[in-house]
């Protein structure tokens, strides 16, 4: 190979090399930029589920971010929201529909249907969330958000 | 010459009586007179100030009777006065307080919700039977409320707030002396003491911790029996009460004649269970009973140490393994809402021990090593990417390794060239 | 080569290559220290791609940005990526900086005709300072508010203005969500057009003035003296260096990630160890040396006094070291860089130690 090729050579391939480079560079930045399935950084509103689906007079807990909430409908057929966590200790908490109270079966506290603590251990009220019904979904979302 | 000394005194006296809410009664001017070389302690009217009878407008003589109008005369001020009643004996205590106490339409005019029945309720008690048996060395009211520093009981200083209640108990309860007789131990706060609910209440200061009334009763103070000891503790720890019912041993214990929840946990030292208490040795409450039927309770004991020791082996297992990964930097704190719901279930699962029913214990705890699984699962998808992420760097530092060879062969070569 | 010639006939590009090959590089022990500042300059091109990208997804605010960080480093594909690389090359970019102007005061380069290069320089490095300073805020963790609350109280113990600087830095009495959207203003709008405009000062003086060499060099007849020439001889050289760099900081984010920490909460009571970053750290321990009261006035003031003084003095360094004007090393001045430098060591170091 004569002096003047291996010059064009080591071009060529330096060239390969910074292309290579720069795509290395490109990859991520491009993947980056697609935005990922969950479109909102906050969960500081998620759909529970249709609204014709959940039942007068139940309740469920589901997951709202790291924490658990209940959901309540009443007999009436109002919906309420609070965090599922017993003030006093860590239990979850479950809704009794024949005295429309919510109640910690772990030392028998009671709240309200305001999140009130009424009776038994716990110290301070469930964390109130925010329930709307969209086009027949439902949806929570945390108070400070609103 | 009278009014004049009055006069004197009142100045000499402390300064408490002309700066307070004491009524400005007979009472007041001659006692304090007469008392005055004797320090307030001694006169057991510490607080007397801020006692709630006096803090509402009551003075001496609403309790004591007599004459506070009557300034001059002694006689006139108590020996005369038919419902003079000066130093209450003991014996008259509950009748005297509940002159007030037990009359509903006089009380009502404190408060709307007040209490009338402690009067009532003290005789059921074993204070209150004994005292009518002639027995004074009984609790009467004013060995738990104190005489004139009487507070509500929702005030922190006052003897019957939940916080100082096992102490006022204790006041009398641990002393042998005033026990001797009775019958009863002198050791149930230092039992208590040590006990789940005495750390609860007396160290972490947690209010709603049981004191002895809220198992005994507050006038009504008797021992929790048979029938009733599943109740009184169900009424906090409901799942355990409903539990237990439904369960075979239930029956059981009532025609035994053993108290249903005691058997197991003892009463006033009431320690925190631990999973090794299921286990076949000497500290297991199932020995007592089923020595001869060794065979069945060792299988089901054991089953249910099994089940929680599974369960919680899960559990570490998931902490482990989400502490690693975030070790490395990774982002996993959702995975504790799954670490937290398995450590939830942990729980329940021990409260479901109360059904001695295998298939339910193994039930609840299934949903458990669900949660504990899905942590798992997280966490060593996060160590996967951990490791996509050194391959990636790994692949970038050999693309950019090799451009740097030859950006370096190519400064040479230039350099050659010059 | 047609574009070349279609780009030339419209913007001299000829000249500007021409410019590039014909510009001299002073070759010599003392020739790495000139990528200091190329890397420098490096960096604030990371800092700029990263921080454009990361503005995409994050969202100033006390309830969401928090929440949208914690989104970006693990729901957005390579979002980690971005926010490592921000922070590490963040870091290493303020090292970077002290790094060029020691070497830059220590071989006398700020003499006559460089001082405006000098004092760009300075200007320069306070505001990637600042730039730190309003970046640590802005993932809005315990950590960081903390840090913010600590070193706006520090502007707020200046005398008369103090209180108004406060204010103007908090956006209010308290660090709040209020202060996180100034931060945020402050750190991708006011202080890129600043420092852009600055570095385009920078830049322009040290192409147009060349290289600066140490006295000795300049003593040197010029038969002794060595040059590679700019392009491409040293622009290659810079990129060999430069990607070097970028794979430190791969490795660096890949291994030793920020944590993200836990979200702030202005309620909750100071945790333990709370901590300037690293290049504030030197001025933190010695304002927590200092007494309480120094001559009549507070310690915390006394400090401040101290190192405004300090920083006025380095920074008319160009005026004051009159030797330097005249080609001559000035003991005195070389002593004073040297303990300045073992100054900043020391308490570093005392100050992570404790």
């Amino acid at each position: 190979m004569s002096k003047q090729n291996r010059k064009k050579f080591l071009d060529i391939i330096l060239g390969a090399g910074a292309t290579a480079w720069f795509a290395s560079i490109l990859y991520p930045i491009s993947k980056y930029l697609i935005p990922p399935d969950i479109a909102d950084a906050n969960v500081t509103s998620i759909e529970v589920g249709p609204e014709i689906e959940f039942k007068r007079g139940s309740s469920k807990i589901v997951r709202f971010g790291r924490k658990p909430v209940i959901i309540i409908r009443r007999k009436n057929g109002d919906l309420k929201a609070f965090a599922a966590t017993c003030t006093h200790l860590d239990c979850n908490v479950q809704f009794k529909n024949e005295t429309e109270q919510i109640w910690c079966a772990c030392h028998n506290g009671f709240y309200d249907l305001e999140g009130k603590n009424i009776s038994g251990p716990p110290p301070r009220p469930l964390a109130k969330y925010i329930v709307r019904v969209a086009r027949g979904i439902i949806v929570i979302s945390s108070e400070d958000m609103a | 010459m009278r009014h004049f000394s009055i006069f004197i005194s009142s100045i000499a006296m402390s300064a408490i009586i002309f700066t307070t809410d004491l009524p400005q009664d007979a009472c007041v001017s001659c006692h304090f007179e007469i008392d005055q070389d004797k320090d307030v302690d001694e006169r057991s009217l510490t607080n007397i100030l801020d006692d709630i009878h006096i803090q509402k407008g009551l003075g001496c003589s609403d309790c004591h009777g007599g004459n506070p109008e009557a300034f001059d005369d002694e006689d006139e001020a108590m020996w005369d006065v038919d419902s003079f009643l000066g130093t209450i004996e003991r014996v008259d205590q509950p009748q005297v307080c509940g002159v007030c106490h037990s009359d509903p339409i006089y009380m009502r005019q404190y408060s709307a919700h007040i209490k009338t029945d402690q009067v009532g309720q003290y005789w059921t008690s074993q204070h209150g039977v004994s005292l009518k048996e002639g027995n004074q060395n009984v609790a009467v009211c004013t060995d738990c409320h104190s005489v004139h520093g009487i507070f509500p009981v929702n005030d922190p200083r006052s003897s019957v707030y939940a916080l100082n209640v096992p102490e006022t108990c204790n006041h009398c309860h641990g002393d042998s002396e005033v026990m001797e007789g009775s019958g009863l131990s002198n050791d149930q706060y230092d039992k208590y003491r040590i006990s789940v609910h005495g750390v609860a209440l007396l160290d972490d200061m947690d209010i709603s911790a049981p004191a002895c009334n809220d198992c005994h009763g507050n006038h009504g103070a008797i021992p929790p029996s048979v029938f009733s000891i599943s109740d009184i503790c169900g009424s906090c720890h409901v799942n355990n009460k409903d539990l237990f019912k439904d369960s075979h041993l239930s029956d059981i214990f009532l025609n035994a004649d053993l108290n249903q929840c005691e058997g197991c946990h003892n009463y006033h030292d009431i320690l925190t269970p631990t999973d090794e208490d299921l286990l076949w040795n000497d500290k297991d409450n199932c020995v007592e009973c089923h020595q001869e039927i060794e065979d069945v309770a060792n299988k089901m004991g054991v089953k249910f140490n099994n089940i929680i020791t599974e369960l919680k082996s899960k559990i570490d297992l998931a902490n482990e393994k989400v502490a690693s990964a975030e070790n490395m930097g990774m982002e996993v704190s959702d995975l504790f809402f799954d670490l937290e719901e398995a450590h939830k279930i942990l729980i329940q699962t021990r409260t479901s021990i109360h059904s001695f029913n295998l298939e339910h214990v193994s039930e609840t705890a299934s949903s458990g090593y669900k949660s504990a699984d899905a942590a798992i699962l997280g966490a060593e998808k996060a160590m996967e990417e951990f490791d996509f992420r050194k391959t990636g760097l790994l692949i970038f530092s050999i693309i950019l390794t090799m451009f740097a060879i030859l950006l370096y062969l190519k400064i040479k070569s230039l350099e050659k060239n010059k | 080569m047609s574009l070349y010639n279609w780009l030339n006939e419209r913007i001299a590009l000829e000249s500007m290559t021409k410019f590039a090959k014909k510009k001299q590089v002073p070759v010599f022990y003392g020739t790495v220290w000139y990528y200091l500042g190329g890397v420098s300059l490096f960096l604030f091109i990371i800092q700029v791609v990263t921080g454009i990208l990361l503005i995409l997804y994050y969202q100033p605010g006390a309830t969401t940005a928090f929440e949208s960080v914690k989104f970006i480093v693990s729901k957005v594909e390579f979002g980690w990526l971005m926010r490592e690389v921000h922070s590490w090359s963040a870091n290493l970019f303020i090292l970077f900086i002290f790094l060029h102007m020691f070497t830059v005061y220590f071989a006398k380069a700020y003499r006559k005709p460089r001082e405006l290069t000098w004092y760009s320089g300075i200007f320069l490095l306070a505001l990637a300072m600042f730039f730190g300073f309003s970046g640590y805020l802005l993932p809005w963790n315990e950590l960081a508010f903390f840090a913010t609350k600590v070193g706006s109280d520090i502007a707020g113990a200046i005398p008369v203005v103090g209180d108004f600087l406060l204010r103007l830095l908090r956006a209010g009495d308290e660090v709040s969500g209020a202060t996180l959207t100034r931060f945020y203003g402050i750190h991708v709008a006011i202080l890129p057009a600043v420092f852009t405009v600055l570095l385009g000062i920078h830049l322009a003086l040290v192409q147009s003035q060349g290289m600066s060499v140490p006295p000795e060099q300049e003593h040197l007849a010029e038969d002794k003296r060595k040059y590679m020439p700019f392009f491409p001889n040293f622009a290659l050289r810079d990129l060999l260096f430069w990607l070097i760099i970028l794979n430190v900081i791969a490795l660096l984010a890949v291994f030793f990630p920020w944590e993200l920490g836990t979200k702030a909460d202005p309620l909750a009571s100071a945790p333990a160890g709370i901590r300037p970053e690293w290049y504030f750290m030197f001025m933190f321990q010695t304002l927590k040396l200092i007494p309480a009261h120094v001559l009549f006035i507070e310690g915390e003031l006394f400090g401040i006094l101290m190192f405004a003084m300090g920083g006025i003095i380095w920074f008319l360094v160009p005026v004051l070291d009159k030797k330097a004007n005249q080609n001559i090393r000035s003991k005195l001045w070389k002593w004073i860089g040297i303990m300045l430098v073992i100054y900043i060591i020391v308490m570093t170091v005392w100050g992570y130690m404790v």
